[in-house]
């Protein structure tokens, strides 16, 4: 454990030490480029009979440079797209507006930054949460309708039309193949949905995101991007991986119960899918799923990177105001270097928080096994 | 009804006991000929239906996204290849060192969110472009992929050492070292060739998937808020950046229209086609990736 906690800490110590260097690099000199441009531009802005949002001013003032300097065809181009960039920049810059924060990491805008990152760890902690068990309860359902053996609800519906129901009266058989039907359908939505990324299911409901839409995001968060049904995929994989071990035999010879059907005697109850471990005592589905659970948690992290990824591009891709990668891409935009570094080192921290907690976790139900056996 | 009751006391259309082989047997070639199938209706249906510039438009970022999928599969496999093989080297050198370091740096690649270190790869590009690097725009695409790639790379090498790992413990790798076949062909040609092909083909579609589902959000997050300081009508469309684009966005909202006005349902194939066409296309492609993947598993019982 010492030593799976410390690879954690020297990974946090290299990569807070090439971000400390990082931001050596990009920390804002006070404008060096900018002034640099400026001072190059600044005779020209000062020319007062020159207004350069008039084409002809502008056309005019090419003609002047061409002339003046032959030998440099490009620079009257070049020289426009320098003043273009400073007078759009007086406008989109928000550095260079009265009341302006300074550039880079300062007091303040750590003091902003710091409710919003905060709020995104404590939606990253309910959404990882939620698709934990969210991802278990798919696995658990999935597993359970595989060893059922049941036809997938189309084929149901097709093998019902072709006659090869026969045994159910006519009236029934009609119903029969509608509720296959709308199963099917039903299926195709949530499979529609569950992989949908999570701005397509966002711009289906809303024209224009707003701040504290917390709820929606949740439900983004849990639903969309595949995570959910990529997560459950994996649950439902080690389940399948522990159902053909040795052991499930061996329990089904000692008379634990092995039906899958619902509500037989030697079956499962329904409930068994909300709480698998609670409502499968006495079933053979009790060891199958405690073991899976257990080789499951070590795929917690991968989910939480990619739980991640899934919460950057909600916040980036709605473009809501107030949370930390909306600010993240606003400082992307407008090259703030300094607090970009700070705030994917500030994401990183939280990926590595969660790896530091899943291996404990997972050392410790190890070591609850291995008391158990001992 | 369960599978198990379906006797042979009813007669079962051929066509339906093939398909139900199937679904059950082949699950990813049905999928792989159902993605086929949809995006061939689809492009029938717009063909019919949707105006010209914008057909011509979504034909072009359907392809240029499927090329850049296709490429990070490419890089993938070139990159998951060579770090298996490397990693497979320094783990049995007397120092331990240069094997430390990498798997270190593999696993701090890991612990970076995918999203944010392509945003980071993506304000390199355009500082390429405007000081004139970059000249190509189809320099986009493979940027981008090979930015993809480098985040993905990580699950292909994971299974390539696994299953390497697992075949040295074998007496059948040993047996051909003692047949003086070297090391390197055993590796390459024996173990992931030969026995891993399927394992390997399954985690690239996998890939494939996610690729397209990365590149989408990319392209869409850079166009709806990263737009400034490079033109995006310099980089090819694709399917991202179509879905950002205003008409498109008000073609999804009709779908939310139409959940409480089910009879709108209607206008969402021939008015809304654009927007609607292309989530279609990213979706139903993201689903049917994930089927084929699965069915490989299923298939091959990996």
């Amino acid at each position: 454990m010492t030593r799976q906690l410390l690879d954690h800490v020297y990974s946090v110590v290299v990569v807070l030490a090439v971000f400390f260097v990082i931001l050596k690099i990009v920390a804002p000199s006070p404008d060096a480029a900018r002034q640099s441009r400026e001072s190059e531009i600044a005779p020209y802005l000062d020319l007062d009979i020159l207004d350069y949002s008039s084409p002809l001013d502008r056309a005019i003032l090419k003609e002047a440079l061409t002339a003046y300097y032959p030998g440099e065809p490009g620079r009257g181009d070049s020289l426009l797209s320098a003043i273009d960039a400073h007078r759009r920049e007086a406008f989109t810059n928000p550095a260079l507006k009265a009341g302006a924060e300074k550039p880079g990491l300062t007091p303040r805008t750590l003091a902003r930054l710091a409710p919003m990152y905060v709020q995104f760890v404590l939606l990253y902690a309910v959404v990882l949460v939620l698709t934990v068990y969210g991802a278990r309860m798919m696995g658990t359902f999935r597993f359970i309708r595989t060893q059922q053996r049941r036809l997938p609800a189309l084929l149901e519906f097709l093998y019902t039309i072709a006659g090869a129901r026969r045994e159910i009266p006519l009236p029934g058989r009609i119903t029969h193949a509608l509720a296959a039907l709308m199963r099917s359908l039903v299926n195709g939505m949530l499979y529609a949905l569950l992989f949908s990324p999570a701005y397509v299911i966002a711009y289906s409901f809303k024209s224009h995101m707003e701040g504290g839409a917390y709820l929606f995001m949740v439900v983004l968060g849990v639903v969309s991007n595949g995570m959910l049904v990529t997560s459950a995929n994996r649950f439902y994989t080690f389940l399948v991986h522990e159902s053909a071990r040795g052991y499930v035999d061996t329990a089904i010879v000692k008379g634990l119960n092995a039906s899958y059907m619902w509500n037989v005697p030697d079956g499962l109850p329904r409930r068994a899918i909300l709480r698998p471990a609670g409502a499968s005592r006495g079933h053979v589905f009790h060891h199958i799923y405690e073991n899976a659970r257990y080789l499951y948690i070590p795929a917690v992290k991968q989910q939480a990177s990619f739980l991640i990824t899934g919460l950057v591009i909600i916040e980036m891709a709605l473009n809501i105001q107030g949370h930390l990668c909306y600010e993240l891409m606003q400082n992307i935009l407008y090259r703030d270097y300094e607090v970009v570094a700070g705030i994917v080192i500030a994401i990183f921290l939280v990926v590595k928080a969660t790896e530091v907690m899943v291996d404990i976790w997972f050392i410790r139900e190890s070591r609850r096994y291995e008391n158990a056996n001992a | 009804m369960p599978m198990r009751d379906l006797g042979s006391r009813q007669r079962i259309p051929w066509l339906l006991v093939r398909l139900t082989r199937l679904v059950t047997d082949s699950p990813d070639r049905l999928w792989a000929g159902l993605w086929i199938l949809g995006i061939g209706a689809l492009w029938a249906w717009d063909a019919a239906f949707l105006n010209r510039p914008a057909y011509l438009r979504l034909q072009a970022a359907f392809v240029n996204t499927m090329a850049g999928a296709t490429l990070t599969v490419l890089f993938t496999l070139v990159l998951g290849w060579s770090a298996g093989l490397v990693l497979d080297s320094l783990s049995r050198r007397s120092s331990r060192i240069p094997y430390l370091l990498l798997t270190f740096t593999l696993s701090l690649i890991r612990s970076l969110p995918q999203i944010v270190g392509i945003l980071i790869g993506y304000v390199l590009l355009t500082i390429f472009i405007e000081r004139d690097i970059v000249r190509s725009t189809y320099l986009h695409l493979i940027w981008t992929a090979l930015l993809i790639s480098v985040f993905t790379f990580l699950e292909l090498t994971d299974l390539l050492r696994e299953r390497i790992d697992q075949y040295r413990k074998t007496d059948f790798f040993n047996a051909m070292l003692c047949c003086g076949i070297p090391e390197r062909r055993i590796i390459n040609v024996d173990v992931l060739w030969k026995n891993s092909l399927a394992h390997i083909f399954q985690k690239l579609i996998a890939t494939f998937g996610m690729a397209i589902f990365l590149q989408c959000s990319i392209d869409f997050i850079i166009s709806v808020g990263l737009s400034m300081d490079v033109s995006l009508s310099n980089f090819p469309p694709t399917l991202g950046s179509l879905l950002a684009s205003l008409d498109s966005k008000q073609d999804i909202l009709a779908i939310g229209v139409a959940l409480g006005r089910p009879g709108y349902a209607g206008e969402l194939l021939f008015r809304h086609l654009q927007g609607i066409s292309v989530a279609f296309l990213i979706v139903f492609s993201l689903v049917c990736m994930y089927k084929i993947s699965n069915g490989i598993v299923r298939r091959y019982r990996l």
